[in-house]
Formats: structure tokens, sequence, C-alpha cells
């Protein structure tokens, strides 16, 4: 199927009709409202799915580290040790969690840690809708366990519960 | 009487001065107004943070080059480096004084018979700046632009002087005064030197480097062309030099071709005569007038920046050399016949061409405004 | 070696209008250029080697910044390879394939979008740049509803979709199509039948259908040469055999043909877009993956499998060697990289002002061409 070219005719070659319809295009253009958002002022809030700064649950997590062995750099590092613990009378082998480091500087947000992790909610969720991220020095963007849990010191701009990832975000089916 | 010193000297300084520096707040507005403009034509907004509406950027932006460092490269060339700048603004200051701004008796800083002769001379010899500057920053690529843009500058001069002829012949004298008087009595010199005016405008931007002729300041070709080396203040004399000289081809324009300060009809209407019965008062409706119809030029400007894209360099030549010129020289012969007619056979073909230069205009309005043809139905453009 | 007037000059890696970090030798006779030699590299990270030692499903963000522009058919000439290779294509289901030819689509919009905006302002009209990305802003803002991410979406899993589409999703894309038409028409009233632009571009760049299959080069600049190929007609896959959208051929192989074959394009996507909406609707929400197991290890094997990416053919070989989960070799075919190599040929005896323009005609990512 050939392309259409245009076939103007000798009076609008002539007259420069072209030209001024560009000029036509801009100059409606002028009265239009613009999409600008001026940040700081005003904020785009992201979508709901928005893969954004890490929230880690230290109570949910099982120390499976799934999540540690699908993340493509490989910036998790997860130190698990065994233990006996006394629960409901019998002594049962639990693993305890040392050590869940990030190493946010090199992470690209990919998400296959959070789709990795087994527990439903999840333990190590993105949708935060946080990005604004920056900092002055490099070593404070390798977040340790307790950083990762802490967000009183970030803006909570979502209106997520905290507790919960709800289900009809991701479109889990039972 | 007046003393001859005041007559001659000191009231035109007074005047050439205060038009000066209304010129110059102008210039300095420009650079606002053109990123703001040029930023609603592009779905974005220009600069708006710096004041209300970001108006305090006009004050900003000179501080800014005042107070930057002034890198100069080890290898320029001294003299030549510190005088390119300055060159381009001489001519573009000087002309102020020639331009009739309302008016006669007070609104003119001086009435001469020569005086368009002197402004298309003075306006020539804005080219040495940049050769100059282009030359002495000792860097291949500023060199290739300055002598780009001084070749388009000169090519087009050819046509700036010649559009203008037809414009004389009709009206009989190089004054300007005088041109704008004819125009009051007839008809606006658009519509009989339809073509002059077109042939003025694009001559009018290839002089000053502005888009769709701006292959010499083209980012993506040549970096910055001839001002790459330059910074702080430098850099900010030759911005001044080109908006006054954007400035000084609009106010051409308009007295030229759009009436100056009268808005009338075959002496029917707001004429010279009548500002003059008003006194003061009369003398700043015209000087207002002058003004916007200068200012609605300069945002042409800024609409022509935002919608073309830029020609080739050899294809600017060609433009200039093979299209224009000879556009120009039919438009000469043509008027010639007219005032000869005129003259002569008492028949008033200016009239004629006024005519047809209107329907020229109204017939390209009726077709822009049409509304779209229906498309045809290919497959290309399914909807 | 060097005529007296011939001289060498770099059109350095850094440049406002090289697309990237993109090096040109030129030998220019006054402004005419006589030879052009690209030199690539300065973009190199290995991505070949990294994919050796990375689980498949891990590969997949690595894909994405191949050609960061298009990152959704990146993914997808990746899964689909590694599909093929597992012998599943079969059985992704229905819905996984209609939102995967959704999301290319989209993207495939979204790229010559991008594409028209760098090419415009490169010569010289600045304004199609934020038209375009006025619009680029609403189809990115419809994959953020959808996966999260805006530019390296990660969109694309083995063996179907890594989410159901969100609620309204589906009428956002359906809001964005009706002003997407009136979008287009703007930008071609601006740039199509304006003179300056048509001296700019026709008779520049002119590449005969021989010589471009002799080239090599596929996408956008073959068939604005003439030749009717396109690899979703000529080597269909997911659902667009039941698909009815044109490819639309241009006719003189210059820039202009190619500028006109991509605008078509456009709107032949969206033609697409308009009917798989209905035809997903239809199907039972929640089947978006294929029954194959978690742990992705394919037999021993390789295969080769190319899409229709907005810029060219895209193709994966991938060889693996049945024991591990990694791929013993994945080599992917980037289209800028082939389509590159036609550019002495097309630069041959024109200006430099027009090597810009050719630089844009091709449309090339340099993340492709390098990886």
């Amino acid at each position: 199927m050939l392309v259409e070219y245009p076939k103007p005719r000798w009076t609008e070659k002539f007259l420069l009709l072209d030209m001024f319809e560009g000029l036509k295009t801009t100059f409606r253009e002028i009265f239009k409202p613009k999409v600008t958002i001026r940040y700081p002022e005003e904020r785009l809030e992201p979508a709901d799915r928005f893969r954004g700064m890490f929230r880690f649950s230290f109570d949910r997590c099982i120390a499976c580290k799934l999540c540690a062995v699908a993340c493509p750099i490989d910036i998790i590092y997860i130190d698990v040790h065994d233990e006996q613990r006394e629960v409901d009378g019998k002594m049962k082998k639990l693993k305890v969690l040392d050590r869940y480091d990030i190493d946010v500087k090199r992470c690209m947000f990919c998400a296959l840690c959070e789709e990795a992790c087994p527990t439903k909610p999840k333990s190590i969720w993105l949708t935060t809708k946080t990005y604004e991220l920056a900092s002055y020095d490099r070593n404070d963007l390798y977040f340790n366990m307790q950083e990762l849990e802490y967000w009183e010191d970030r803006p909570k701009y979502t209106g997520l519960p905290e507790e919960e990832t709800p289900k009809q975000l991701r479109g889990d089916v039972e | 009487m007046i003393n001859p010193w005041m007559r001659y000297l000191v009231w035109p300084l007074v005047k050439f001065l205060v038009a000066f520096v209304i010129v110059q707040v102008i210039v300095a507005a420009m650079n606002y107004i053109e990123r703001r403009l040029l930023g609603f034509m592009q779905a974005r907004l220009g600069p708006n943070r710096v004041g209300p509406k970001g108006l305090f950027q006009i004050i900003a932006d000179p501080i800014k080059f005042l107070l930057k460092e002034d890198i100069v490269p080890t290898s320029a060339e001294t003299v030549a480096y510190f005088l390119g700048p300055m060159l381009p603004l001489i001519p573009a200051f000087i002309v102020f004084c020639l331009i009739p701004y309302g008016p006669p008796p007070t609104f003119v800083p001086t009435d001469t018979n020569i005086a368009l002769l002197l402004i298309v001379a003075l306006t020539s010899t804005g080219v040495y700046g940049i050769i100059l500057g282009g030359w002495a920053s000792n860097n291949k690529y500023s060199l290739m632009g300055g002598l780009r843009s001084a070749a388009q500058m000169v090519s087009y001069e050819v046509p700036f002087g010649l559009s203008i002829v037809g414009v004389l012949m009709l009206s009989g004298s190089f004054s300007l005064v005088k041109i704008i008087k004819y125009q009051e009595m007839h008809v606006w010199n658009l519509f009989p030197q339809l073509i002059a005016a077109f042939i003025f405008l694009v001559a009018m931007n290839a002089e000053n480097n502005r888009t769709p002729f701006d292959l010499p300041e083209a980012e993506s070709e040549l970096v910055a062309g001839y001002h790459t080396e330059y910074s702080a203040m430098k850099f900010a004399f030759f911005m001044l030099a080109e908006y006054s000289s954007m400035t000084v081809n609009c106010c051409l324009m308009v007295s030229l071709f759009f009436g100056g300060w009268s808005l009338s009809l075959f002496g029917w209407g707001i004429t010279t005569e009548g500002l003059s019965h008003l006194g003061v008062w009369g003398g700043l409706i015209g000087a207002a007038i002058f003004i916007t119809k200068v200012m609605i030029f300069m945002l042409i400007y800024i609409w022509f920046r935002g919608t073309f894209p830029r020609f080739r360099f050899d294809q600017l030549m060609d433009l200039g050399w093979k299209w224009m010129i000879p556009l120009a020289l039919v438009n000469i012969f043509v008027t010639g016949i007219v005032v000869l007619a005129m003259k002569d056979l008492k028949f008033n073909g200016e009239i004629l061409l006024s005519i047809i230069g209107a329907a020229t205009i109204a017939f390209t309005l009726f077709l822009l405004f049409r509304g779209a043809r229906p498309a045809p139905a290919k497959v290309a453009h399914a909807r | 070696m060097f005529d007296v007037h011939e001289m060498e000059v770099n059109f350095g890696p850094q440049h406002p209008s090289t697309h990237g970090v993109l090096r040109v030798l030129l030998k220019i006779d006054g402004e005419r250029i006589i030879e052009a030699k690209p030199i690539i590299g300065y973009l190199h990270r290995g991505t070949e080697k990294l994919f050796e030692n990375m689980a498949y499903p891990q590969c997949i963000p690595h894909t994405d910044r191949m050609d960061y522009v298009a990152s959704a058919t990146n993914n997808l000439g990746f899964v689909e390879a590694v599909e093929k290779l597992m012998g599943v294509t079969k059985q992704i289901p229905k819905r996984a394939q209609l939102m995967r030819v959704i999301l290319s689509e989209l993207q495939r919009i979204s790229s010559h979008l991008l594409w028209l905006a760098t090419h415009a302002i490169d010569i010289g009209a600045m304004t199609p740049f934020f038209y375009c990305f006025r619009e680029r802003e609403q189809i990115l803002d419809l994959f953020e509803q959808y996966c999260g991410a805006r530019l390296t979406l990660n969109c694309m899993r083995i063996g179907g979709m890594p989410d159901d589409m969100p609620p309204n999703w589906l009428d956002n894309i359906e809001e964005f199509i009706g002003k997407f038409d009136a979008a287009v028409d703007e930008y071609e009233a601006l740039l199509t039948n304006n003179r300056i632009w048509k001296r700019r571009t026709v008779g520049i760049g002119v590449l005969t259908p021989e010589d471009a299959i002799e080239w090599g080069v596929t996408g956008p600049p073959l068939r604005g040469s003439g030749v009717e190929w396109d690899l979703r007609r000529a080597q269909p896959y997911e659902c667009y055999p039941e698909l009815d959208f044109e490819i639309p051929i241009g006719k003189n192989g210059d820039t202009y043909d190619r500028y006109l074959v991509r605008m078509a394009e456009m709107r032949q996507s969206k033609r697409i877009l308009e009917q798989c909406i209905p035809l997903i609707k239809q199907t039972p929400a929640g089947d978006i993956k294929a029954k194959i197991s978690r742990v992705i290890r394919p037999p021993e094997g390789e295969v080769y499998h190319s899409i229709e990416s907005p810029k060219g053919e895209l193709g994966y070989h991938i060889i693996s060697d049945g024991k591990t989960q990694n791929a013993y070799r994945c080599r992917v075919r980037p289209p800028s990289f082939v389509n590159l190599q036609a550019l002495p040929a097309m630069a041959q005896g024109h200006l430099v002002s027009d090597l810009v323009a050719l630089i844009g005609t091709i449309d090339i990512v340099l993340g492709e061409v390098d990886r």
C-alpha cells in the first residue's frame, strides 16, 4: 500500500499556503492550556503500580532468600541462621534473619524481587509511590534492614495502607 | 527663533537618547518575550519562576551576563577579538536616530531627505563584526560559521535594497517621513507592493540570521557558529546587536509598508494633520500606534522561529540569488510602468495594483480558513 | 591519500544531534562528503556476556536497556525466542497475546513519536519536538498504569504476562486513541506539505531497493524504498494474523518517503489498537500465563526468532545447553546496527548538513547498536 504523497494545487504553491498552515497551527497552540506541572509546588502522583522505593516488613519475611536469587544484579544481601525456638510447647527449627541489606544505588527497580516473594501479602514491595531518593552521599544509599522498614521520615504520599498491599492491585487470581 | 545649537544638536540628541533608552528596554524585554512566547507556541511555559510570571527574568539575565566569568581563549587574536562584538553594535545604535517614531515635529529625531539611504548603508556595515568575531576566535568552526553568516548577510542585502525601490518610485522621496505621509494620503504600501513587502520580510529574516535562515547559529551543525568562543558580556553584545537590528528592521518595515504612525485610508482616519490638532496627545497616540505595529512584527519574527525548519546553506543562497532578486527586479519593472502610466496616460495604475494586492491577500485568507478538503479515501490514512 | 582539497573532520561522539554517542569520521571536500565512516562502541556494556551469567527471567530487564526507546518490543522478542525454544508458543493464552500486541503497538507509536521529535529538531523545526513529547507522555502514563515503569518496562514474562490489566486501563487507551488522530494531523500540518521541509528531505539519502536488500536494511528504511516486507505479515507472531492493517511503503527511497512511511505506520498502529480492545474484552479475566514450570530450563538446542520492532527486524539467537538455567549464548541482531551500515552509501555526495538528516532518518539508538 503506497503512502499518500501530498499534491498541492498550483494556487496553493504560489500563495505559500503550506507555510501559512504551519503558522496557523502554532498560533492556535498559544491559546491551548498547557500540561506543565510545576514541581515542587505541584507534584504528579504516580500510578498505583508504580515501582518506587522498597519497603520491607521483618514480621512477614520468612527468610527464604528467593528475592536474592531472583535479583538480576545481586544487590540483596541476606544472612540467615537457624535457631531452635520454643513454639507451642515444641522445639521448632526456625530461620532468623540476621542481615537484609539492599544496595539501592545499583538497583534498577525491576521488581523481580517483589514478584519472587512467596508470602501473601509480600514482605518486600515497591508500590510505595516514592521516587525522591536523591542524596548527597553515595553511602546513604546502602539500606540495611532497619532503614528499609523505617518509613517515618519519608513523605507519605500514598493512600495505600501500610500493612497490606491490596490484592486488586496486582490482579492476582485466587 | 530657536538657537541653532538647540535645534540641530541638543534637541535631536535628547530625542535620540529617549528613543534609544526605550528601544533598549524593548530589546531587553524581547529576550524574555521571545522565550515566553516560543514556549507558549511549543506547548510549554517559558520562564515563569523568577518573578510574577517570570518578569524578573529581564533583570536577572543582564545581571548574569555582567557577573559571569569572562573567558578569553589564549590563542585568540586580541584586538580583533575585543573589537568583534562592538562593531555590529555601532551601526545598530546609530540607525535609531534616523527612524520616525511618531508625527513630525516632536517624535522624529532627524528628518533628513536621504534617511532611507543612510539606514540601508549603515545596516550593511554590520557584517564586519561577524567576520572579525568568527576569525579572531581561532576556531575552525567559528570561522566557518562567521564566513557563512557574512555571505548570507551580504547576499541578502541586494533584495533588501531592491525591494525598497518600488516604494521609492511610488512615493518619490528617500525621506521616511514623506513616505509615511504618502501612505496616509493613499493606501498602505503593502497593497500595491505586495511582492516587495514579501521580499523585504524574507530579506529581513535573512539579514538578522533568524529562522528559517539561522544556519550559522544552528546548534546541530556548528555548535554556536561565530559566537561560540565568546562568553559573558561579549556574547551579550552580539545578542544585543542582533535584537537591535531586528528592531530597526521592523521599524523600517512598518514605516515603508504599513503606514508608520498613521491609520488612514486615502486621507481618512488618523493622519498627521489630525494628530497635530491634538497637540502632545496626538504625538503620543501616533507613537503608540507605531510601537504597537513594531511589536507585532517582532512577534512575527518569533512566530517564524517557532514554526519553520531551517534552510540548508546552499538552498539559502539559491533562494536569495535565484528567486528574490529576479522577483524584486520584476517588481521594479512593473512599478515603473505603472508610475509612467500614471504620469503620462493619467491612468491610475496604483489603484489597480492595490486592488490586485488586496484581492491576493483576501484569496489567501479564504483558502486558509476554508476548512479541510474532504480527504481522499486512500488506505494509508485509514482512520 | 588525501587530495589537496580534502579535509578529515570528526563528527564527534559529543554532538547535539548524533542521537547518542556515535562518531562519524568524515572526509569532506569543502562541504561535500566524500566518505563517511561511522565508528561505534562508545556505549558497549557487554549485554550479551551478561546474558550468559543470568537465568532467563533475569535477562528480561536487561533487554529493556538495549533499545531504551522501545523496550516492550525488546522484551517481546526475547520472551518469544525462549518460548519458541521451549516449544510452548501455542500454549500462550489469548488474553496474554492480545496484551502483548497492545503493548507492542503502543510502544511502536511512542518510538515513532520520539523519532519524529528528534528528526524535526535536527532539521530545525523546534515545535514538533514538544508536541510529540506531549503525546508520548500520555503513552508513558499508560505504561506506568500497567507495569509501574515508564521507560524500562520489564512488562513480559516467559509464558505470559506478569499481571492482569489494571481496572480502567482499556478506557484510558480508548481515550488516548480518540485524541491521537488529531495530534498526527497537527504534526502533518506543520511538516508534510511544508516546502522547506521538502527541500531538506526530498532526494536526500536515496536507497534503491536492491541496495537496501543487499545491505540488510529492515524496517521503515526498507519499506521506504519500496520493498513490501514486514515481519508482522511475512512471519506472523502473536495474534497478528487476525488483525487487519496495512503496510505502508514508499516509492523513491529518500528521507521524505521514510518520513511518510513512519507517519502512516503510526496511524496503522492506532488501527490495530482499535481492533484489539474489543477482542481482549471477550477473553476471560486472569488467564495470563501458560502452564509452565517456574524454573525455566529449556531443552538443548538453538533458536533464532525475530520480530518487527519499530526500528526494523530485531532478532534473538539463543543457544541453550539444556543443563543450566542460563543461556549458553544469546546473540541479539539489533536493527539499528545493520541499518547504520547503509549510512556511508546514503551519505555519498551530500552536504554535511544532510548528514544530520540522514542519521535521523535511519533512526538509530546507540544502546542497540553497541549493546
